[in-house]
C-alpha cells in the first residue's frame, strides 16, 4: 500500500464520519418540520382540510422515480468511476427540481399554494426545503466531481430517503 | 429604598410566597456554604513558602465519590424533592383544580389584544353572548370570597394576564383558550399587567382588578348591567353584533 | 525533523529511529504537514488554519460583544431615566425623537441585545474562537478534520452578521419581537416589515455556521486525537467543546426549522404559527414556542459547556492539583447534555400546558441540578488542599464559581412551577439568566483570553491591568444582576419601556437607577480589558512556550505555534492535570506534560 493511498483512506474515513454527523443535523431539521406537520394535522378539525381542492397525490409522487434514478446513476458512477454516469445523475437531479417547480406552479394555480390551508402549507415548506437540499447536492457534484463519489452517493441516497419519507407522511398517510 | 413586594390579597398566593421563602432559605444556605468553602480553600491552600505544590490526589477514590454523591443527593432531597412534592400537591389541589362545577364561581371571559384587556361576565341570565352581558375595558370588578374563573383568548399576539397581588399569571394565546382561577380575600384595587412582550405598547397594557364585598359588588353589578344593556340597545344596527370583541363565536362550555 | 512538504504534502516523514512515531495506533500515517500559506488573502482572510480562523471568530465576537454591551447601556439608561435624552450619542442614534429612546427603539434594543449577545458574541468568542484555536492544539493535531469547512463556517457567520446589520437599515427598522421572537408577534401580524424577516435569515445562517463547526469539532475529536490520548486523558476544555458540538449538531437544526417555518409564514403566507379558521384548521403559536425552546434550552448548555470545561482545567492548573473527580465531572457533563433535551418546557409553564407535562418538566429540570451540583463539588474539591496561584485567570475562574453558584441555584426557583407562576417574565428571570449567560460566561471568556493570549499572540497580558479589570467587573456584575433579581421579586416584568406606567412599580425607580449605575461602571471598566488586550498584543512581555507551567499539549509548542502546530505528533502518556506528581517534584518542578516520558 503506497503512502499516498494510505493517507487517502484515513481522510476518507474522516469525511464519512463528517458526512454522517452532517446528515444527522439535516435529519433533525426535517424531523422538526415533520413534528410541525404532525401538530398541525392533529389539531386540524378534519384532514385533508375542509374547503380545499383535492390534493394531486399521484402527480406529486411521480418525481420520486426521478430522484431514485439519480441515486442509481450516482451509484453506477461510483462503481465505474465514470463521468458519464455522474453527468446522468446530475441531469436527473436537475430534472427532479424542474418537476418540483412545475408541480408547485400547478398547485398555486389550483388554489393549493402556500396560505391555502395546512396541507398546502406543509407540502410547500417540506418540499421546498427538500428541493434546496437537492440543489445543494448538485452544487456538491459540481464542486467535487469524481473525487468524492462515496460521499455523493451517501448524500443523494439520503436526499431520496428524505423525499420518500416526506411524500409518504404528507401525501399517503 | 423599599423593595415593596405587592401585597398578597389572594386565597392561594401564600403557597407561592411559601415556596419562595423555602427556596430563599435552602439555596441561601447552600450558597453560603459554597462561598465559605471557596474562601477558606483559597486562604488556607494558597501557594506560599510553606506550600510549594498542591496535594497530588485525583478525587476518584471510592470515599471521594461517595462524599460528593452524598452531598448531591442530600441537596436533591432537601431542596428539589421537597419543592417538587409541595408544588405538585399545590398544583393538583389548588391552582390546577378549576371550579368547573362550583356554582359559586364567577366566570369571566378575558379578551386580550394590543394593548388592552376586555372582560365579560354573563349577566343575570347566566349565559354568555347575550344582550345582558357586562363588558368592561381594563377594569374588572369581582366579589371577594368567591372563586373567579377566567378563560382567556387573544385577538392578535400572545399576551399574559398578570395579577401581582395574586402571585399569578396566565398567557392569552391567539387561537387557543387558557384558564386561570383566583379568589380575592380582601377588598381593594389591585393592578393588572401584561407579562408577555406584545409590541411597542406592552408597557402600557394594564388595568385594575377591584374586589369588593358582596353588597358593594352587587351594587356595582346592577349599575353595570343597566349600562351594558343601554349600550347594547343603542348599538349601530348596521354592525352585526353589539361588541365585535367576541365575534369568534366563543362558547364558554366548549372553549376548553 | 521533517522538512516542510509540498502543498499536497506527503505523509509526515518517518522518523522512527528517533522514537517519534509517524503512524497512529491504526498503522495509518498521521496528519501531513502542509506548507504555510503566503499572501495576505490566504494568510489572514481566507485562511484554513484553525488558529487564524479562531482569531477571526474571536475578533468578530469581541466587536459584537461591544455592540451588544452598548445596547445594554442604552437599555439601562431608559430604565433609569425614562424619557430623558441619551447623553452624548442620543442625537446621533435617536435623532428622530430628539435623542430620547422611543418605545419602538427600546423594543429593538432589547431584541438585538439578546440576539447579538447569544449568537454574535458568546457563540463566536467561545465556540468559534477558543474552540477553533484550542481543540486541535489540545488533542495534539495539526488542524481540524475539515479545514476548508472551518473557513466556510467563519464566512457563513460573517454573512449572518451582514444580514443582521442590514436589518437595522430597512423601513420599519430591525426585529422587535425579542430575541425569542414568539409568534404571532414575530409573524406578519405583529411585525410587518423586512427587519424581522432579515432577522430570521441571519439567525438561520448563524445556525448553519454553528452546525458546520459542530461537524468539524466532533470529527476532529473522534479522529485526530494524538496517540495515547484516550477520552479520559482529554483536557476538560476539549470535553466542553466536544459535548457542546453534539448539542449544536442536534438542536440548532430545530431552531433552523423554526426559522424556516417563520420565514414561510412571513414571506409566503403560510400559517404554521398563525391560528387558522375553525373549519379549515391552521397553525398554533405555541408550536413556535415548542420548537424554539427545544432548541433554546440546549442552547444555554451549548453556551456554558465550554466555560465549564475551561474552568475545570484552569482551576486545576492554578491550584496546582489534579482536577478532582475527573470521571465524575465528565459523567456529569454528559448527564447535563442528555437531560438538557427534556427540560425545555420550564420556559412555558404559563402557557396552560397539561398538568402532566408541567409536572414532568418541573421534575426533570430539578433533576438536572444534580449533575450541575456535582460539577461544583468537584471544583471545590480541586481547590481544597491545592496551592492556589491567584493569577488573573484564576481570579476570573473563582468569580465564575461564585456567580454561577447564585445563577444556578436561582434556576431552582424558576423550576418550581408554583414560584414560577409569579416570577415568570419578571426581572427575576433576567437576573437569573444574566448571572449565568453574562456574568459566568464573561468571566470564563476573560479567563480564556488571559490564559491563551500568550499562545495566540506570543505575549503576556498585564497581570496588574487584569486585576484592575477583574474586581470592578466582578463586583458590578453581581450588583447589576442580583439587583435585577430583587426587583423581579418585587414584581417588575421584563421588556417594559417605562415601568412607572404601573403604579405598583413606581417605587422601584431608585432601584433601577442604582442598577444602571452599577451597569455603567461595568461598561466603563471593560475599557481596561480592551486596553490590556490591544496594548499587550503590541507591547506585552514576550511569552515563553509554557508561561503557566502546565502539562496540556498546546504548551509544548512555541508561543505562537508554527503553522503546522507540532513538528512531531506527540505521544500522550498521562492525563492533563498531573500537577503535584511525585515524579515531577523529584525533578524540581510540580507538573508533568502530557507527553513527557519518565522512566
Amino acid at each position: 500500500m503506497t503512502a499516498a493511498g494510505a493517507t487517502r483512506s484515513r481522510r476518507d474515513i474522516d469525511a464519512s464520519i463528517g458526512m454522517v454527523i452532517f446528515l444527522a443535523t439535516v435529519t433533525m431539521l426535517f424531523a422538526a418540520l415533520l413534528l410541525a406537520y404532525a401538530v398541525l394535522r392533529t389539531q386540524a378539525p378534519a384532514w385533508p382540510p375542509a374547503g380545499a381542492p383535492p390534493f394531486p397525490r399521484a402527480a406529486a409522487g411521480g418525481s420520486s422515480l426521478v430522484l431514485l434514478a439519480a441515486s442509481f446513476a450516482l451509484r453506477r458512477a461510483r462503481r465505474a468511476g465514470s463521468s458519464a454516469w455522474l453527468r446522468a445523475g446530475a441531469t436527473l437531479g436537475v430534472t427532479f427540481l424542474a418537476l418540483q417547480v412545475s408541480l408547485w406552479r400547478h398547485l398555486v394555480a389550483g388554489q393549493l399554494g402556500p396560505g391555502h390551508g395546512p396541507l398546502a402549507d406543509v407540502f410547500f415548506a417540506l418540499s421546498g426545503f427538500h428541493a434546496l437540499h437537492v440543489a445543494g447536492g448538485l452544487v456538491a457534484i459540481a464542486a467535487t466531481g469524481k473525487r468524492r463519489l462515496g460521499l455523493l452517493v451517501t448524500y443523494w441516497d439520503f436526499v431520496a430517503a428524505i423525499w420518500l419519507i416526506v411524500y409518504f407522511a404528507v401525501c399517503v398517510l | 429604598m423599599r423593595l415593596g413586594i405587592p401585597h398578597d390579597a389572594s386565597l392561594d398566593g401564600h403557597f407561592v410566597d411559601g415556596a419562595i421563602g423555602y427556596l430563599t432559605i435552602t439555596t441561601g444556605i447552600a450558597f453560603a456554604v459554597l462561598v465559605v468553602v471557596l474562601l477558606v480553600s483559597l486562604v488556607l491552600y494558597r501557594a506560599r513558602a510553606g506550600r510549594p505544590h498542591g496535594t497530588y490526589m485525583h478525587g476518584d477514590r471510592l470515599g471521594d465519590r461517595t462524599l460528593t454523591m452524598a452531598i448531591g443527593l442530600t441537596l436533591f432531597l432537601a431542596v428539589d424533592v421537597t419543592l417538587a412534592v409541595r408544588a405538585s400537591t399545590n398544583l393538583r389541589e389548588r391552582f390546577w383544580r378549576y371550579p368547573d362545577d362550583d356554582p359559586n364561581a364567577l366566570r369571566v371571559e378575558v379578551s386580550a389584544r394590543q394593548w388592552s384587556w376586555t372582560f365579560r361576565t354573563a349577566g343575570p341570565d347566566g349565559r354568555f353572548a347575550t344582550a345582558d352581558d357586562v363588558v368592561t375595558l381594563n377594569e374588572l370588578h369581582v366579589p371577594t370570597s368567591r372563586p373567579i374563573y377566567f378563560k382567556l383568548r387573544s385577538k392578535d399576539v400572545v399576551h399574559s394576564l398578570y395579577l401581582p397581588s395574586f402571585r399569578t399569571k396566565i398567557d392569552a394565546i391567539p387561537g387557543s383558550t387558557t384558564r386561570l382561577w383566583i379568589q380575592a380575600q380582601e377588598p381593594g384595587r389591585y393592578e393588572i399587567g401584561c407579562a408577555q412582550h406584545c409590541g411597542v405598547s406592552h408597557y402600557k397594557m394594564r388595568g385594575w382588578l377591584i374586589a369588593a364585598p358582596d353588597a358593594e359588588y352587587n351594587g356595582w353589578l346592577a349599575r353595570a348591567e343597566i349600562d351594558s344593556r343601554l349600550r347594547y340597545e343603542t348599538r349601530d344596527p348596521t354592525v352585526p353584533q353589539a361588541d365585535k370583541v367576541w365575534d369568534d363565536g366563543w362558547d364558554w362550555e366548549t372553549g376548553l | 525533523m521533517t522538512a516542510p512538504a509540498t502543498p499536497t504534502g506527503p505523509v509526515e516523514g518517518g522518523d522512527s529511529a528517533s522514537g517519534k512515531r509517524a503512524s497512529g495506533d491504526d498503522g495509518q500515517p498521521i496528519q501531513a504537514i502542509h506548507a504555510a500559506p503566503t499572501g495576505v488573502l490566504r494568510r489572514y482572510v481566507f485562511s484554513v488554519d484553525h488558529k487564524v480562523i479562531g482569531r477571526q471568530f474571536l475578533f468578530l465576537g469581541l466587536i459584537f460583544l461591544a455592540v451588544g454591551g452598548v445596547m445594554a447601556m442604552l437599555i439601562r439608561w431608559q430604565l433609569a431615566s425614562p424619557g430623558r435624552p441619551v447623553p452624548v450619542v442620543g442625537r446621533l442614534l435617536f435623532g428622530g425623537s430628539g435623542g430620547v429612546i422611543s418605545p419602538a427603539a427600546y423594543t429593538s434594543l432589547f431584541t438585538m441585545h439578546g440576539t447579538i449577545m447569544i449568537f454574535f458574541a458568546v457563540t463566536p468568542i467561545l465556540i468559534g474562537g477558543f474552540g477553533n484555536f484550542c481543540v486541535p492544539l489540545l488533542i495534539g493535531a495539526r488542524d481540524m478534520a475539515f479545514p476548508r469547512l472551518n473557513m466556510l463556517s467563519f464566512w457563513t457567520m460573517a454573512a449572518s452578521t451582514a444580514t443582521l446589520t442590514a436589518s437595522f437599515f430597512v423601513p420599519l427598522g430591525s426585529a422587535q419581537a425579542g430575541w425569542t421572537a414568539y409568534a404571532t408577534l414575530s409573524t406578519a401580524i405583529g411585525a410587518p416589515g423586512t427587519g424581522q424577516t432579515l432577522w430570521t435569515v441571519a439567525v438561520y445562517l448563524n445556525g448553519a455556521s454553528s452546525v458546520m463547526g459542530a461537524v468539524n469539532y466532533i470529527t476532529s475529536v473522534v479522529r485526530l486525537r494524538a496517540p495515547g490520548m484516550n477520552y479520559m486523558r482529554m483536557p476538560l476544555t476539549v470535553w466542553g467543546f466536544f459535548l457542546t458540538s453534539m448539542l449544536n449538531a442536534l438542536f440548532v437544526p430545530v431552531l433552523g426549522a423554526a426559522m424556516v417555518l417563520l420565514f414561510f409564514d412571513r414571506v409566503f403566507g403560510t400559517q404554521f404559527f398563525v391560528a387558522g379558521s375553525t373549519i379549515r384548521g391552521g397553525g398554533d403559536p405555541i408550536l413556535y414556542q415548542h420548537l424554539f425552546w427545544l432548541f433554546g434550552h440546549p442552547e444555554v448548555y451549548i453556551l456554558i459547556l465550554p466555560a465549564w470545561g475551561i474552568v475545570g482545567d484552569l482551576l486545576s492548573f492554578f491550584a496546582r492539583k489534579p482536577a478532582f473527580g475527573y470521571r465524575v465531572t465528565v459523567a456529569s457533563l454528559i448527564a447535563v447534555v442528555v437531560l438538557s433535551c427534556v427540560v425545555y418546557g420550564h420556559h412555558m409553564f404559563t402557557t396552560g400546558m397539561s398538568p402532566l407535562l408541567g409536572e414532568s418538566f418541573m421534575l426533570l429540570t430539578m433533576v438536572i441540578s444534580v449533575p450541575t451540583a456535582l460539577l461544583f463539588l468537584n471544583w471545590l474539591g480541586t481547590l481544597w488542599r491545592g496551592a492556589a496561584r491567584m493569577t488573573t485567570p484564576m481570579l476570573y475562574c473563582v468569580g465564575l464559581v461564585f456567580t454561577f453558584g447564585i445563577g444556578g441555584l436561582t434556576g431552582l426557583w424558576l423550576a418550581d412551577v408554583v414560584a414560577d407562576m409569579y416570577l415568570h417574565d419578571t426581572f427575576f428571570v433576567v437576573g437569573h439568566f444574566h448571572l449565568i449567560m453574562a456574568a459566568a460566561l464573561l468571566l470564563a471568556t476573560f479567563a480564556a483570553v488571559h490564559f491563551w493570549f500568550p499562545k495566540m499572540f506570543g505575549r503576556m497580558m498585564s497581570e496588574r491591568l487584569g486585576k484592575l479589570h477583574f474586581w470592578p467587573t466582578f463586583i458590578s456584575l453581581n450588583l447589576v444582576f442580583i439587583g435585577q433579581m430583587l426587583i423581579g421579586y418585587a414584581g417588575m416584568q421584563r421588556r417594559l419601556y417605562d415601568p412607572s406606567a404601573y403604579d405598583f412599580l413606581r417605587h422601584l425607580l431608585p432601584w433601577n437607577k442604582h442598577i444602571s449605575q452599577a451597569a455603567y461602571v461595568l461598561g466603563a471598566f471593560q475599557l481596561v480589558f480592551v486596553w490590556n488586550f490591544f496594548y499587550s498584543m503590541k507591547r506585552g512581555k514576550p511569552a515563553p512556550a509554557n508561561p503557566w507551567q502546565v502539562g496540556t499539549l498546546e504548551w509544548t509548542v512555541a508561543s505562537p505555534p508554527p503553522h503546522h502546530n507540532f513538528d512531531h505528533i506527540p505521544v500522550v502518556v498521562r492525563g492533563p492535570h498531573e500537577l503535584g506528581h511525585p515524579a515531577a517534584i523529584a525533578r524540581g518542578k510540580d507538573w508533568l506534560a502530557q507527553d513527557e516520558v519518565i522512566e
